[in-house]
C-alpha cells in the first residue's frame, strides 16, 4: 500500500532570515518532509522587505504575512485578525496538517485555534522550558494551556521538556512525542586528520589531536551571553581553571549584555593572552571556531536541548556541560563531562577533562562518526512524519498510543479529538474557573468568524494554488 | 463536565482508586486514568502535603500503596501486568526504556514511562510553614505604622477643623521627639560601648581565631550606620547630618573619608566586603565616642536647619494647591499614604539601607498637600514639622526600639494602637461642646483595640491557612541557580 502524503503548514513567528535554532528546525524538518514527498509550506510574518510568498530550496513556499512585530519578533496576539489570510491560505494550498512551532510564537497559537475551527489536524512542537514561579511564565502557562487544550499532538526536544509541557498544559503524556533536534553533521566535521601512512607511530585510529604534555589545550565557549547561558559561572570559572591548568586558552565567541563582566574579567587578571573574546559569531562560521579547540564547555543554566553541544561533539570536541534541563539526554558519557552548575563543581569538570584528554583516553576522532549516527534530520522527519500519521488515522488508535488503550473510556475524547464544536468547547472550559469561560468565548467567536467566512468568501471560489513537483516518497521505509 | 484531561501531577501514575475498573497496562504504561477521581481531582496539595515536604507527595497521593512499595523500576509494570491480565502480554519482551535522546530506542516516541516520568519533581522545596505566635508578634510592626498614620490624619483632622490648636500638637510631637532622639542617643552610645569592649576581646584574639572576623562586619555595621540612617531619613537633612561626621573621620584619615561617605549613604555599606568595613571600623569608631558630642551638636544643628528651612517655607506651601479642589487633596492624600503603607520597609533592620525612600516621600508629600489646604503659616508649619517627626524620625526610633527590647516594642505598640483609637474616637466623637469628650475617645480605643486583635490574629490565621494552596513545583527544567562562590571585586559595584 503506497504510503500517504500529507500536506502540512508549518506556522511560526520565527523564521529565516532571522537566524537561531527554531527557524533552522523548521527549514530542515520542512527540507526533509518535502523529501519524503509530503508537500511542506512555512507561514511565518513578514521580516521588513520580506513579504508576500518566497521559495526556498527544496521547495519550501514560504508565506511572509504581514503582521506587527512586537518582541523580539513576535507578533501582536490579535486572536482573530490572522484568521482570514489563514483561511484563504490553507484552502489554496489544501492543507491537511498544521504544525505550530515555539510557545512565545503568537502566530503558532492562533494557527492553531484556527485549524481545529476550520477541522483540521494540529501538531505542536514546543523548543523550551519554562518554569511555574514567575509572572510570564504564569501567563505564558495560561495562554500555551489554552493553545494545548484542543491540539491533536504535541511534540517537545527531550524528555525533560516533555516534562514540563506535559504539566504546563495538562496534556495526556502519551499525546506528548519526545522528537530531538539534530544536526547537519556535514556542515559540523572535524579538522581533517592527517594520514595514517604519513606518520611515524603506527597508531591506529590516530587521534585528531594529538595532544603532548606541553601542547596548548583550547577550550571553546558559543553562546550567547546572557544570564540564563551561565555567563556569571564561566566568569569566575576562568581564571581559576587558567590557574590550574596553564598551559590552557580559552576561545569565546558571542556577545550579550554579560560580555562586560568577562572583560572586566580578563582585565582583572591579565588575562589578555590567555582569552580570546570573539564576538558575535554567525552560524556558518560556528564550526570554523570549534574545530580551533579541544573541550567545549557549555555552563548553561537551562536549555531544553542544547543543539550546540551536538555540534561541538560533531566538530570533535570533548564537551563539558552543566546537566541541567534536557542537556543529560543529549550525548552519551563518553562525550561529555557533567557539572552541577556551581563554581567548584565546574572547574572540577573541566579540570577532568583536560585531564582525560591530556591521557589522550577520549577518542574524539570518533565522535564525528557516532553524532552522525545519532543525530540526522531525516530521522527526525521519518518520527514525524508517523506523528502525522496517527493523528491522521492512518495509524491505528492502538498503533500509534499503545495497545488496549481503545477499551478505556478516559482519554479517548482527548485522543479521538472529534471537531465537534461542544466537544471543544468542553476541553476549553477545563482550563479554569475564569480563563475556562474566556477561552470558551474565544472558541465561540471564532466559531462565528469562521461562519461568517464561509459564507463571505465561499470555499469553492478560492483557487487551489498549483503544487511544486513532489518528490516521490522514498519506496522502502526501514521501519523504526 | 469538563473533560479536558486536566492531568493532575498527582495522577501521572495509576491510582488506586480505579484499579479494578481500569484496563490493561499497555507497553506504554502510564496512563493517567483517575483523573476523575475525586481524591486526585484537586488542583492543589492538601494541607498536609504542604507540611511533609520531606517526602515527595507524588508518590504518596498517586501510587497504588502496594505499588509504591515495591521500588524497582522494573518490578511495577511487571506487576501491574500479571494483576492485570493477559492482554498485554502478548507484546514481546524489550529492553528497558531510557531517558535518553542519543539512543535508539525500540519504543514509540510518545512512550512514556511510568517508572522516571516526572520523577525529578519537586513540590514546595523550600516552604517554611508559618507558626502563629510569630506570625502575630511580626504583624505589629504593620500595625506600628498603621497606628502612626491614623495618629498623623487624627492630628490634621484636629487642626483643619481647629478642634486642636497646632503649637500643641506640634510642641507635643517635638517634646516627643527630643525625649525619643536622648533614648536612641543612649542607646547607640551604649551599643558603641559594648563594640568597642568587644573589639578590644577579639583584637587580642584576632591572630588565635581568623573565623570571627566573618560574623563580627555585621554588627558593627548597626552601630555605625544608624547615624546616617536618620541622616538620610530627611532628605534635607541628610548633606547637613553626614558632614560633621566626615569632618571629624576626615582628620583621621582620607581613604576612610571616602568609604564612609559610601557608608553613610548607606547603599553601598552592606555590599562591602567585610574586610573593608572593618578596616572602616577601627578607623571609625576610635574616635567615635569622643566625638559624640560633636555629632549631637550637628544633629542639633540640623534640626534647628529644618526648623527654620520649614518656618521659611510654610508661606509658600500654604498656596501651593490654592488652584486644586479639596476633593482632588483628598484623594491624592489618601493614595500617598497607602503608598507609604504599603511600600514601607517592615524587614525592620536596624540602619541597614535607607527606611524605603519611596514610602518616605509619599507620606512626606501626602503631608505637604494637606498642609496646603490649612488657612494659616502657623497651622502649616506645626503639620509639616510633625509630619517630619511622624514620618521621618519616629520609624527610626520604633526600629531601634525593636532591636532594642521586644518590651518597649510591645509597649510602643500598645500605646500606639490608644493614641490612634482614642484619637479617632475624638474626631469622630462630634463637634459639640459635650463636657465630656473622653467617652466617645474611650470608645475609640476600645473598638481600636479590639480591631487591632482581630485583626492580627485574623490576618495571620488566614495567612496560614493559606499555606495550603502553595504548590510550587520545581523540576529539571528550572532555571539552575549557580552557586559562585568567590563573588569577585568586579562584581560589587
Amino acid at each position: 500500500m503506497p504510503r500517504r502524503t500529507y500536506n502540512i503548514a508549518m506556522v511560526c513567528d520565527f523564521f529565516f532570515p532571522q537566524p537561531g535554532g527554531v527557524e533552522s528546525h523548521i527549514y530542515q524538518l520542512a527540507s526533509k518532509l518535502i523529501d519524503r514527498g509530503h508537500k511542506v509550506i512555512v507561514i511565518t510574518h513578514a521580516y521588513e522587505d520580506r513579504k508576500g510568498i518566497r521559495y526556498l530550496t527544496n521547495g519550501i513556499k514560504v508565506f511572509h504575512v504581514p503582521f506587527a512585530i512586537i518582541y523580539r519578533s513576535a507578533t501582536f496576539p490579535t486572536v482573530f485578525s490572522f484568521f482570514p489570510l489563514f483561511r484563504n491560505i490553507i484552502i489554496r494550498e489544501r492543507i491537511e496538517i498544521v504544525h505550530g512551532h515555539a510557545s512565545f510564537s503568537s502566530l503558532c497559537q492562533e494557527a492553531i485555534l484556527h485549524a481545529r475551527t476550520m477541522g483540521l489536524r494540529t501538531v505542536y512542537t514546543d523548543h523550551s522550558l519554562f518554569g511555574f514561579a514567575d509572572a510570564a511564565s504564569i501567563l505564558n502557562n495560561k495562554l500555551l494551556k489554552f493553545t494545548l487544550s484542543d491540539v491533536d499532538h504535541v511534540i517537545c526536544v527531550s524528555h525533560t521538556c516533555k516534562e514540563n509541557t506535559v504539566l504546563r498544559a495538562a496534556l495526556d503524556p502519551l499525546m506528548v512525542s519526545v522528537i530531538p533536534n539534530a544536526v547537519v553533521s556535514e556542515n559540523f566535521k572535524p579538522l581533517p586528520r592527517p594520514e595514517p601512512n604519513s606518520s611515524i607511530f603506527n597508531q591506529h585510529p590516530l587521534p585528531a589531536h594529538p595532544l603532548g604534555p606541553n601542547d596548548t589545550l583550547t577550550i571553546v565557549v558559543i553562546s550567547r551571553l546572557f544570564y540564563n547561558k551561565g555567563t556569571d559561572l564561566l566568569t569566575a570559572a576562568i581564571p581559576r581553571i587558567l590557574e590550574n591548568h596553564p598551559n590552557t586558552r580559552f576561545i569565546i565567541a558571542g556577545s550579550g549584555p554579560k560580555a562586560i563582566d568577562l572583560e572586566q574579567m580578563i582585565e582583572q587578571n591579565v588575562l589578555q593572552d590567555k582569552v580570546e573574546m570573539l564576538g558575535p559569531v554567525r552560524h556558518e562560521n560556528v564550526r570554523d571556531v570549534m574545530v580551533r579547540g579541544h573541550i567545549y564547555l557549555h555552563p548553561s543554566l537551562t536549555e531544553a536541548f542544547g543543539t550546540v553541544i551536538v555540534e561541538a561533539a560533531s566538530c570533535g570536541l570533548y564537551v563539558v556541560c552543566t546537566a541541567v534541563g534536557g542537556i543529560p539526554e543529549v550525548l552519551p558519557s563518553h562525550m561529555t563531562v557533567f557539572a552541577q552548575p556551581e563554581e567548584n563543581d565546574l572547574v572540577a569538570a573541566t579540570g577532568r577533562a583536560i585531564a582525560a584528554l591530556r591521557a589522550n583516553k577520549v577518542r574524539t576522532e570518533k565522535f564525528h562518526e557516532q553524532v552522525k549516527a545519532m543525530y540526522s534530520w531525516t530521522n527526525v522527519a521519518k518520527r514525524t512524519e508517523r506523528v502525522y500519521r496517527g493523528i491522521s488515522g492512518d495509524l491505528t488508535n492502538n498503533e500509534f498510543y499503545g495497545y488496549d488503550v481503545g477499551n478505556e473510556g478516559h482519554w479517548s475524547a482527548t485522543r479521538g479529538r472529534n471537531f465537534a464544536l461542544i466537544d471543544r468547547l468542553k476541553r476549553y472550559y477545563g482550563c479554569g474557573v475564569w480563563a475556562g469561560k474566556l477561552f470558551c468565548l474565544c472558541v465561540v467567536i471564532d466559531y462565528l468568524i469562521f461562519v461568517f467566512l464561509e459564507w463571505f468568501w465561499p470555499r469553492d471560489q478560492i483557487d487551489f494554488a498549483r503544487d511544486w513537483p513532489r518528490k516521490r516518497p522514498p519506496e522502502s521505509d526501514d521501519e523504526e | 463536565m469538563a473533560s479536558k484531561p486536566a492531568l493532575q501531577l498527582s495522577t501521572t501514575v495509576n491510582g488506586s482508586d480505579h484499579a479494578p475498573s481500569h484496563p490493561s497496562l499497555t507497553r506504554a504504561a502510564t496512563l493517567p486514568n483517575d483523573i476523575y477521581s475525586p481524591r486526585a481531582a484537586r488542583s492543589h496539595l492538601a494541607p498536609e502535603d504542604a507540611f511533609n515536604t520531606a517526602s515527595p507527595p507524588r508518590r504518596q497521593s498517586g501510587f497504588d500503596s502496594s505499588c509504591a512499595n515495591d521500588s524497582g523500576p522494573e518490578s511495577r509494570p511487571r506487576r501491574m501486568r500479571a494483576k492485570l491480565g493477559s492482554r498485554s502480554r502478548s507484546r514481546r519482551r524489550k529492553r528497558s526504556w531510557k531517558k535518553l535522546l542519543w539512543v535508539k530506542q525500540s519504543y514509540p516516541d510518545n512512550y512514556t514511562d511510568q517508572a522516571t516520568f516526572l520523577e525529578n519533581l519537586q513540590r514546595n522545596p523550600r516552604l517554611q510553614p508559618y507558626e502563629f505566635w510569630p506570625l502575630v508578634a511580626d504583624s505589629t510592626v504593620i500595625l506600628q505604622q498603621v497606628c502612626s498614620v491614623t495618629i498623623f490624619i487624627v492630628c490634621f483632622v484636629g487642626i483643619f477643623q481647629e478642634r486642636v490648636s497646632p503649637v500643641a500638637v506640634v510642641g507635643w510631637g517635638s517634646f516627643a521627639t527630643f525625649v525619643g532622639w536622648l533614648l536612641w542617643d543612649w542607646w547607640v552610645g551604649q551599643e558603641d560601648e559594648d563594640e568597642v569592649l568587644r573589639r578590644r576581646r577579639s583584637n587580642r584574639s584576632r591572630a588565635a581565631r581568623e573565623p570571627t572576623r566573618r560574623e563580627r562586619p555585621h554588627s558593627v555595621m548597626l552601630g555605625t550606620a544608624t547615624p546616617s540612617a536618620t541622616s538620610s531619613v530627611t532628605n534635607l537633612a541628610a548633606s547637613e547630618r553626614a558632614y560633621p561626621q566626615l569632618a571629624m573621620r576626615q582628620s583621621h584619615s582620607a581613604s576612610a573619608t571616602s568609604l564612609q561617605s559610601g557608608a553613610s549613604q548607606a547603599s553601598n555599606a552592606a555590599r562591602n566586603s567585610s574586610d573593608s568595613v572593618e578596616d572602616l571600623n577601627q578607623r571609625t569608631l576610635s574616635p567615635l565616642r569622643g566625638g559624640r558630642t560633636n555629632l549631637r551638636l550637628g544633629t542639633i544643628k540640623s534640626a534647628i536647619l529644618i526648623y527654620f528651612t520649614l518656618l521659611g517655607l510654610s508661606p509658600i506651601l500654604k498656596s501651593l494647591t490654592r488652584s486644586t479642589s479639596s476633593d482632588s487633596i483628598w484623594a491624592m492624600s489618601f493614595w500617598l499614604l497607602a503608598i507609604n503603607i504599603f511600600f514601607y520597609d517592615y524587614s525592620g533592620g536596624v540602619g541597614v539601607k535607607f527606611p524605603a525612600s519611596l514610602s518616605t516621600n509619599a507620606a512626606l508629600m501626602a503631608s505637604t498637600v494637606l498642609a496646603s489646604r490649612l488657612p494659616s503659616t502657623g497651622q502649616v508649619f506645626s503639620l509639616t514639622l510633625f509630619s517630619i517627626e511622624v514620618f521621618g524620625l519616629f520609624p527610626v526610633f520604633r526600629r531601634y526600639a525593636r532591636h532594642r527590647s521586644w518590651r518597649y516594642h510591645v509597649a510602643l505598640s500598645v500605646l500606639l494602637v490608644i493614641g490612634a483609637g482614642g484619637g479617632v474616637g475624638l474626631i469622630l466623637g462630634g463637634d459639640r461642646d459635650n463636657v465630656w469628650p473622653w467617652k466617645s475617645g474611650l470608645l475609640g480605643v476600645l473598638v481600636a483595640i479590639v480591631i487591632a486583635i482581630v485583626a492580627m490574629g485574623g490576618c495571620s490565621w488566614w495567612l496560614i491557612g493559606l499555606q495550603k494552596y502553595k504548590n510550587a513545583i520545581n523540576g529539571p527544567w528550572d532555571q539552575a541557580r549557580p552557586i559562585i562562590i568567590s563573588r569577585r571585586l568586579w562584581d560589587d559595584e
